[in-house]
């Protein structure tokens, strides 16, 4: 066994344990904000078992787009919701238990024999390096136009985040009709949605 | 096996990175005085004395800055392979990606315009 073969498997314990773990915690930790790091620490995790895997552009995207982004959102979303309150136990506990748990032990299943009847080693040579510079070529030859749609996704993502955070497009709410507080930003405090209960 | 070999680096980098924030507790817990009254049991924030807990609801214009470099994230996702492969791609390719961020500058105009980009 070579220095390589031995740092690459030590690396690879220590990703596939931190994965598993912080899996785990994710879904057991009682604190949401403990539980939104640890996804963050178990999508950087995935991201280093890609570099193994020699996809570094998909390793680079996993941190971009996971990491920066999705767990970015998810804990501005705890930070703006979160508010230290009792939760009452759900009716029928214990059934929820055993349905999602027989889902989720069925896909389990599912995995392994796919991860076993799967002819590993066969398809194209995987092409290391390469494999970023090919997929620029890609990008900016045959797959252009979904390369420039991509952009205008983007902006119409911007535009529709602005107006629905901003609310000054309507005037009006659109299921009561009643008046929308105008210019969300200028104000502190103002809930996003109008509370229809307390009226 | 490991065909990225510049990663050795990388890895390095990691383990170090690691290590300081190992470190930094390790050290405090060895060399900082043991007292446990007053001032010492307030969080540290940067000098200033905290107000409250931490666990509050926070201003919603957090979330539009977040909405905002949530688009440039991913619009930086896209250029990583046009910034690789640049070399090999020539003019047209420079042009196609100027014509990429012509259109999310047009977003960050927007934005701007909105007033999305201000504290006040």
């Amino acid at each position: 066994m070579t220095i390589a073969s031995t740092t690459q498997l030590i690396c690879f314990a220590v990703l596939a344990f931190t994965v598993v773990a912080g899996a785990l915690g994710v879904v057991l930790l009682p604190n949401v904000v403990y539980a939104a790091f640890l996804l963050g620490g178990v999508f950087l995790s995935v991201a280093g078992l890609y570099l193994m895997l020699n996809a570094s552009f998909v390793a680079a995207a996993q941190v971009l787009v996971y990491v920066g982004a999705v767990n970015v959102l998810i804990l501005f979303a705890i930070m703006l919701v979160n508010k230290r309150e009792d939760l009452s136990a759900i009716p029928g506990l214990a059934l929820r238990r055993v349905l999602s748990g027989l889902v989720c032990g069925g896909l389990f299943a599912l995995l392994i024999r796919v991860a076993f009847t799967t002819p590993w080693g066969s398809g194209p040579e995987p092409v290391g390096d390469e494999a970023t510079i090919r997929i620029g070529e890609h990008l900016f030859s045959d797959y252009l136009l979904p390369f420039e749609l991509a952009s205008v996704l983007l902006l119409m993502a911007m535009i529709g985040a602005i107006v629905l955070a901003r609310r000054d497009v309507f005037s009006q709410d659109i299921a009561t009709g009643e008046s929308v507080d105008q210019g969300l930003i200028e104000k502190a405090r103002t809930p996003l949605l109008l509370d229809r209960s307390g009226r | 096996m490991f065909v990225l070999s510049g990663y050795d680096a990388f890895l390095g980098f990691l383990l170090i990175s690691a290590a300081v924030p190992v470190l930094a507790i390790v050290a405090n817990k060895l060399l900082a005085p043991r007292s446990r009254r007053g001032e010492r049991e307030l969080t540290y924030e940067s000098g200033m004395e905290p107000i409250g807990g931490a666990w509050i609801q926070f201003n919603i214009r957090y979330y539009m800055f977040a909405l905002v470099f949530v688009i440039f994230d991913v619009e930086t996702v896209f250029l990583y392979p046009w910034a690789v492969a640049f070399h090999r791609l020539g003019l047209l390719a420079f042009i196609e990606a100027l014509v990429f961020i012509a259109i999310l500058v047009v977003a960050l105009a927007y934005a701007w315009r909105k007033g999305a980009l201000e504290w006040s």
